[in-house]
């Protein structure tokens, strides 16, 4: 069998500092110490508050015409 | 990733199960030497044709072979790809075959007439060199008036309705005028922008004064974060090519395609990327040298060279062991295995240890330390030729210093 070509290690996005953390376990970022999940789940909350404001301008824009 | 992104990525996009079958995704075919251009960072030292370039027929072959591996994008390259006779029906070819083809030109001769016998032979796209504004360009590209003859092909292509792109060397004329640049081909309807370091390779190795020093890239990684932002918004999508990186806080901004959890990860030589020279050597990258030459289609299939030949595999047999100096020790070392190979050969004298790097640059200057790049042997003389250089560590000079350190967390 051909051997397989090499598979990235995976990396994870600290939404606090924008740097990527190794899967090591850790609960915090290692350049920042932000909370890994916290910061995830603010990103979160913050996308789904864009994306409610863009629908309700979309709505509103439709309404206009 | 989900399928609509799936959809809405390039042709060259390369996934993980390309990676996992190593499909050679991107082929980057030398079709000749031959060149019109005298560019002073030239790798492969473009200008007159190889001794034993290709036969069409040999030609013609190579693409059905290529093909057979499952690749998706063939980029031809030169020295200038058009100053081949036939290089119409390779093209021709490559597309019967079911590939995308592009050209990647300095442009110095991309006529309107040569221009539009590429369309109607099938030619997707178009990446023209830029390197500089007018005589920045014209000085790197070792001929006068090339800028302006590299915007009008630009235009022409966007005229014969062809994706057009620029392609764009950082170095130390370049890197002040890359505003500039953004702002000039964003005017000539570029809409893809790939921005790669120059290597020390060729002509370049025996021009350090153009080179980068490490320490740079801290200008260097927040300048291409702020032109991809701007980018984006006025239609241009800003591509850095693998040997510019890695981490630190822009790594997701520039790297974005679609996901900003898109991470450098690791060269792709040998695995889904594959080089061709004009003679039938094939390399695991296009600009590797002569160490990484994996066999000739003349003597063997390619196929064969593919999945059995000792320097294609060289990228996937590697581990953090064969890493040495700061990169091994390195917090994304297994991620990153120091970075672009090409780059790190052509500075060091063999991979494994790459001082361009972001990450590197700010934790050395997190300690108050740069380090500096002196060249301690000149390159021979040939095609893909390289001399060395050593690392010189030394302290930040104090007017240079303008960083607030942050908290320092990783190993070595």
């Amino acid at each position: 069998m051909a051997e397989t070509g090499r598979i990235p290690v995976p990396l994870r996005l600290c939404r606090g500092c924008r740097r990527f953390v190794n899967l090591d376990g850790r609960e915090d970022c290692v350049f920042c110490g932000a909370d890994l999940a916290a910061a995830e789940a603010e990103h979160e909350a913050n996308l789904a508050e864009m994306r409610r404001a863009a629908d309700a301008l979309r709505e509103a824009l439709a309404g206009l015409r | 990733m989900d399928a609509r992104r799936a959809e809405a990525l390039p042709v060259r996009y390369a996934g993980l199960d390309d990676i996992v079958k190593r499909v050679p995704v991107s082929v980057v075919w030398e079709i000749t030497l031959a060149c019109d251009l005298a560019c002073s960072h030239c790798g492969s030292r473009a200008g007159r044709r190889r001794r034993d370039e290709l036969s069409t027929a040999e030609a013609l072959d190579l693409v059905g072979q290529i093909a057979e591996l499952g690749a998706r994008d063939v980029g031809l390259i030169g020295g200038e790809a058009y100053l081949r006779k036939d290089w119409l029906e390779i093209v021709a070819a490559i597309r019967a075959a079911g590939m995308r083809c592009d050209l990647q030109t300095g442009g110095r001769n991309l006529s309107e007439a040569r221009v539009a016998a590429a369309a109607a032979a099938g030619l997707c796209g178009v990446g023209i060199s830029i390197d500089g504004i007018g005589a920045t360009h014209d000085k790197v590209r070792g001929v006068p008036g090339s800028y302006e003859l590299a915007l009008a092909a630009l235009r022409r292509v966007r005229a014969h309705g062809l994706s057009s792109a620029v392609n764009s060397q950082i170095n130390a004329y370049t890197l002040p005028q890359l505003r500039e640049m953004m702002d000039v081909i964003i005017d000539a309807g570029a809409t893809n922008w790939q921005l790669a370091i120059t290597t020390a390779m060729g002509n370049a190795a025996d021009h350090p004064e153009m080179l980068l020093q490490p320490w740079q890239m801290l200008e260097v990684m927040p300048l291409l974060a702020e032109l991809a932002v701007e980018g984006r918004e006025r239609g241009l999508f800003l591509q850095p090519a693998s040997n510019v990186g890695y981490f630190g806080p822009h790594e997701s901004t520039i790297r974005n395609v679609l996901d900003p959890e898109i991470f450098f990860h690791g060269c792709n030589a040998g695995d889904t990327v594959m080089g061709i020279e004009a003679d039938g050597t094939i390399k695991g990258c296009p600009g590797l040298g002569a160490d990484y030459a994996g066999g000739n289609v003349r003597e063997r299939r390619l196929k064969d060279i593919w999945e059995n030949s000792a320097p294609i595999a060289f990228n996937r047999r590697r581990t953090v062991e064969d890493l040495w100096g700061f990169c091994r020790t390195c917090y994304y070392a297994e991620t990153c295995m120091a970075g672009c190979t090409w780059t790190s050969h052509a500075l060091m004298g063999r991979a494994g240890n790459n001082p361009m790097c972001h990450h590197r640059a700010l934790e050395m200057d997190a300690r108050g330390l740069r380090e500096r790049l002196v060249k301690v042997r000149d390159a021979p003389g040939r095609s893909f030729d390289n001399g060395e250089f050593e690392i010189v560590v030394e302290p930040v000079p104090p007017a240079a210093s303008t960083r607030v350190p942050d908290r320092i967390a990783v190993n070595g």
